[in-house]
């Protein structure tokens, strides 16, 4: 059912229409009435930028974010070490290859798959200007991802989440704010066995997240989950390098293409 | 907007008008979005407003901070140049002078700076995106230099293992001097950041600091430690200490006088002796008890004087607990001229320095004593 659900969400984005139609879209065709809206918007506005925007959906991998990585790049990062057999969570075994004397292993060419769909997610909402948040628990990271963050302009959070910094913004911060338009997890378990609070407030904002999921972890409720492992500094480090490389795309073309910086 | 849209509806949205503030372009159109980023114009634009109210205030505090300023130096007959800060304060006391005890209840005039407390600028450009990486955090300028923090660690780290590699290890002389510093108090560190902080929060910041600074090559960064150090006030004040007098025959001496309960003694040291004691005409065993002679006999024994200075005291009043009292005290005073201030700080923490205060005091009527009650009886 997710797996299904996920389909219609990448379908649906690719006709151009309902970038935030997050969660369960109704099987009554949602696919054709989602063809419409997108020709009435051309219509309405002759305006170049928009035009470039729409343009910018026709295309599988606009930004080329296939060329930013190799199986054999994730292999030699050490990507494809999972946990125990016994920590496994259930919904992640679809993404495991195997195991060595029970260690699990990832399918790297499942992991490539959804990498490249979420470095492509990531510099189309760069290039339309999006906020960024890059979300991490572990302390041996924090500055890794901070800096991560700051390179390509984007926010970081790798601190104590306070409860109410998406759900009750208004208070947390004293004024409205803008909320993240994307969260990147580089690690969805917090210091604890539990799992990061911003995974849930982000589903309830309808705030999408990618997010590198461990085979401890839980990927129902990211919209884009990558298999790999998160505890390596190897690992993450290619990640944040893939991701800082993806966003620093988006804007590129967005300077290019919109003439915005 | 007749229809009532929700998070999954596929009706079509319609065409949102393009925002005067904010273009078109920039934003990501979705539900709700083009509402949220109104929102976020009107609160900088609120922000703007806020701004430069603040600003044409301080200004004109300023201008009327500056016109009181050369007023009082006309009226004491100062330079209305060089009338600093100080002699504003000195002419506020002397032309308004307060009978109040509360300091801060006392008419003052200080630089609207002082008075009105910083405030943090704008944290988001009109687009809504934050100025700060850590913004979402809640408290940036903390996190950041606890980022800062964990970068400087390894600076140093990657730096001591190449002098490893040179074989150098720490100079012992380039250690960074911390001596009369301690680190901020949470209050002065939350004016530094301008945010408000946890205890927990202070004290992680502080241990982290501490680490920073006990490793070896942290004169390194000496500046950044700087900024979270403050010097520490000196507590004793210091009084000047009366120099050594000399006799016709120049011999060095010193004279006090000391006082216990109600005795007063009038000592005088003389230095190159060979501890001779005369107390009233007699020798030590004026006293009776050993506790008496004993407490005679400490300040000299403490300074190591002991059998190289010669005490004459002459004491009167009291008993001879406050007698021996007064006389260790005048003795303490004395010693002061010979001695150096080292020993002289080691002395003031023996409690030699400190006149005994205790008096006796009176009984009262009802009470068998000056504390003490009679059997308290219930009924």
């Amino acid at each position: 059912m997710a797996t299904l659900g996920k389909k219609l969400f990448i379908l649906s984005v690719r006709m151009g229409r309902g970038l935030w139609h997050r969660g369960i879209v109704s099987s009554s065709n949602p696919v054709q009435s989602a063809v419409e809206p997108l020709e009435k918007l051309q219509e309405s506005s002759s305006d170049a930028i928009t035009e470039q925007m729409a343009k910018s959906l026709k295309y599988p991998d606009f930004f080329k974010v296939a060329e930013l990585f190799t199986v054999e790049d994730l292999f030699n990062a050490r990507v494809h070490l999972g946990h125990r057999e016994g920590s496994l969570n259930d919904h992640m075994s679809q993404f495991i290859f195997g195991s060595r004397l029970s260690h699990l292993i990832f399918d790297l060419d499942q992991t490539a798959t959804l990498l490249r769909e979420a470095l492509n997610f990531t510099a189309h909402i760069a290039f339309r200007g999006g906020i960024i948040l890059f979300v991490g628990r572990i302390p041996q990271h924090q500055v890794m991802i901070e800096n991560t963050a700051k390179e390509c302009g984007e926010y970081a959070h790798t601190r104590y989440w306070q409860g109410g910094v998406l759900t009750n913004s208004t208070i947390q911060f004293g004024s409205v704010i803008r909320l993240p338009d994307l969260i990147i997890f580089l690690h969805t378990m917090n210091n604890v066995i539990y799992e990061h609070t911003a995974i849930r407030d982000a589903a309830k904002m309808l705030i999408p997240t990618v997010g590198i999921v461990d085979t401890n972890c839980n990927p129902n409720l990211i919209t884009y989950p990558v298999p790999g492992n998160d505890d390596s500094a190897a690992s993450i480090s290619l990640f944040c390098n893939l991701f800082k490389a993806a966003i620093l795309r988006g804007k590129e073309k967005r300077k290019e293409l919109l003439g915005v910086h | 907007m007749a229809s009532i849209r929700c998070w999954n509806s596929t009706t079509p949205e319609p065409s949102s008008k393009p925002l005067t503030s904010v273009p078109a372009s920039d934003t990501i159109k979705h539900e709700g979005s083009g509402n949220q980023l109104i929102k976020v114009s009107k609160a900088m634009k609120a922000y703007q407003e806020k701004a430069q109210a603040l600003d044409a205030l301080m200004f004109e505090k300023t201008t009327e901070y500056e016109i009181g300023r050369r007023h009082l130096a006309n009226m004491m007959g100062e330079d209305p140049e060089t009338f600093t800060d100080e002699d504003i304060d000195t002419a506020i006391e002397y032309l308004f002078p307060s009978g109040l005890f509360e300091p801060r209840a006392r008419p003052l005039m200080k630089h609207p700076t002082e008075v009105f407390a910083r405030k943090k600028v704008a944290e988001f450009d009109e687009t809504g995106r934050p100025f700060h990486v850590l913004f979402y955090t809640g408290l940036p300028n903390y996190y950041q230099v606890l980022h800062d923090l964990s970068e400087k660690v390894r600076e140093l780290d990657s730096f001591s293992d190449r002098m490893m590699q040179y074989n150098i290890h720490k100079d012992p002389e380039r250690t960074l001097n911390v001596g009369g510093t301690e680190w901020v108090k949470k209050e002065q560190l939350e004016d530094i950041l301008l945010e408000k902080l946890k205890d927990k929060q202070y004290e992680f910041f502080v241990r982290s600091m501490n680490r920073l600074l006990d490793h070896p090559f942290s004169y390194r960064v000496e500046e950044f430690i700087m900024k979270f150090r403050k010097h520490v006030q000196i507590s004793v004040i210091h009084k000047e200490i009366p120099k050594l007098m000399f006799t016709a025959e120049g011999t060095p001496y010193m004279a006090a006088v000391g006082r216990r309960k109600t005795s007063t003694a009038s000592v005088t040291v003389y230095g190159r002796g060979s501890g001779k004691i005369s107390i009233n005409g007699e020798d030590l065993l004026y006293f009776k008890y050993i506790q008496d002679r004993e407490q005679v006999l400490f300040p000299l024994q403490f300074s190591g004087l002991l059998g190289k200075v010669d005490v004459v005291a002459d004491v009167d009043g009291g008993g001879f607990s406050g007698q021996s009292g007064a006389i260790r005290y005048a003795i303490s005073m004395a010693v002061r001229s010979f001695v150096d201030e080292q020993m002289m700080e080691k002395m003031r923490l023996a409690g030699l320095l400190t006149r005994d205060p205790r008096r006796h005091e009176r009984k009262k009527p009802g009470w068998k004593g000056a504390r003490a009650k009679y059997t308290w009886k219930k009924r």
